[in-house]
């Protein structure tokens, strides 16, 4: 069956909310996505549409309903409770924290010992004392290493918690997996992009964002994924002037590229407010 | 019809709480959306072993999704029934065998699939019932050929092209099908969903 008509970029959006579209239609319509707040309504709407074609399936199925030891099962994989993030910030500043008097309360008594023993053993505490010291020491710089590493996270938290900072989900054809958040502060014209569940690129590959600004993309940085999957990339500048409407994420050589050069992998839309 | 509003926009912060982990929401959740989900996935891979199955799937990938879940690209009801329809759709593709049992048999299996809802707030199931009845109404007042293709795409995962294989049909047919019923399904079941903030 072929096909003779080809359908306006807008009219896609309910094939594609379905996910009856085909390959090259879908890159087709999410490049168009990028740009059109008027298809990005359009498909948050026919999503809802699918949405409610579920919960009108097959009534003698729905209220039947899933099993009580389904629902056990669900429930026990659900996360447990977690505490604030602050409170673990709190605790592993704690697990840090100086201890000056620990190692004396080993070395006193030992030193009262040694006084009335012989002069030699108190030659050894001191050896001891020097050795401890040089240990302190040694914590101390390992300490102001993690105090040094923990001030950069409050400043990149801090950052990302500051009034008028928007978070954006770049995603890929609807599926969750991978994803990239993006924060941006448009009144610093800066973001911050985090990255998640990423396979790393091809040898001599990378990954590129893109803004795009008055319909054109406008290239940024490059990345590449972590052992773990993840990206952080701080204190990306956004292009000035314009209007920027989306953010989107391409596979490019790894200098990156002036233009993008293969399809967009991950975009969100970056509404103005 | 107001109280079904005011539950669906409580939902973003249900989601949000169950993705810390607060036992009531996670519950919550599961009992306002597992009916709905099994539903589409009984209609999809049409056995309630298999059903369940991909209820634990979406539920645990929700779980996992939920911290990043923006209320304002859409409901949890879309965003729930979306991952439903991907995992029942990715099942029915791994499997190798054909013979479907049809899908008004999985309401008369053996296991009682049904003690599950003795959990469920009453009040959900009414508003769930209500809204069935809703959709249901507007998907059988589309023509047959409209509700045809877009059964073919939804409970099958088809394709506009394999559409028009499998019915033999024009491409252009097809896709002039599809976005003519999903615009009359949108214009007749706006009032129920949940505007997405743009």
């Amino acid at each position: 069956m072929t096909d003779t008509h080809r359908s306006a970029p807008i009219d896609l959006a309910a094939a594609y909310a379905l996910g009856a579209l085909d390959p090259a239609e879908v890159k087709e319509f999410e490049a168009f996505l990028a740009t059109s707040p008027e298809a990005r309504r359009e498909l948050a709407e026919f999503r809802e549409v699918v949405a409610l074609i579920g919960l009108g399936t097959d009534a003698k199925a729905a209220l039947a309903g899933p099993s009580a030891a389904l629902r056990a099962r669900v429930l026990a994989s659900a996360p447990s409770l977690q505490p604030p993030a602050g409170d673990d910030l709190a605790a592993r500043r704690a697990a840090v924290a100086p201890r000056p008097r620990r190692p004396l309360r080993g070395a006193l008594p030992l030193l009262g010992a040694a006084l009335a023993a012989s002069l030699l053993l108190v030659l050894n505490l001191r050896g001891d004392r020097q050795q401890l010291r040089r240990t302190l020491l040694g914590r101390d710089s390992a300490l102001a290493a993690q105090t040094t590493a923990l001030e950069a996270r409050d400043s990149m938290l801090a950052s990302l918690l500051e009034p008028g900072i928007a978070v954006y989900q770049l995603t890929a054809s609807g599926n969750p997996v991978p994803g990239v958040q993006l924060f941006v502060s448009r009144a610093r014209g800066r973001a911050v992009l985090h990255a998640f569940r990423l396979q790393s690129a091809p040898a001599g590959r990378a990954y590129q964002l893109w803004f795009i600004r008055d319909g054109k993309p406008v290239p940024s940085v490059t990345f590449n994924a972590g052992a773990a999957g993840e990206a952080l990339i701080a204190d990306i500048a956004l292009p000035p002037g314009g209007t920027i409407s989306a953010a989107a994420v391409t596979e490019e050589p790894a200098g990156g590229s002036a233009q993008p050069t293969t399809a967009i992998i991950l975009v969100a839309p970056l509404p103005a407010s | 019809m107001t109280d079904l509003l005011r539950a669906e926009s409580a939902d973003g912060d249900v989601v949000a709480r169950a993705a810390l982990g607060e036992e009531r929401a996670v519950a919550q959740l599961y009992d306002r959306y597992a009916p709905v989900v099994y539903a589409v996935a009984c209609r999809i891979v049409a056995e309630h072993a298999d059903a369940e199955e991909v209820v634990a799937e979406t539920f645990a990938q929700a779980w996992r999704d939920a911290p990043r879940f923006d209320p304002t690209r859409g409901s949890a009801a879309a965003w729930l029934v979306t991952i439903a329809r991907s995992r029942a759709l990715d099942a029915v593709r791994a499997r190798t065998r054909r013979d479907r049992v049809a899908p008004a048999a999985v309401a008369r299996g053996d296991d009682a699939p049904g003690m599950g809802r003795t959990d469920s707030d009453p009040a959900d199931l009414v508003d769930l019932g209500e809204r069935q009845k809703r959709v249901r109404d507007a998907l059988e007042v589309l023509p047959p050929s409209q509700r045809q293709a877009i059964e073919l795409a939804y409970y099958e995962g088809l394709s506009q092209s394999e559409i028009a294989e499998r019915i033999r049909e024009p491409l252009g047919t097809v896709k002039t099908r599809v976005r003519l019923g999903m615009l009359k399904l949108r214009d007749s079941l706006r009032p129920y969903f949940l505007e997405a903030a743009e």
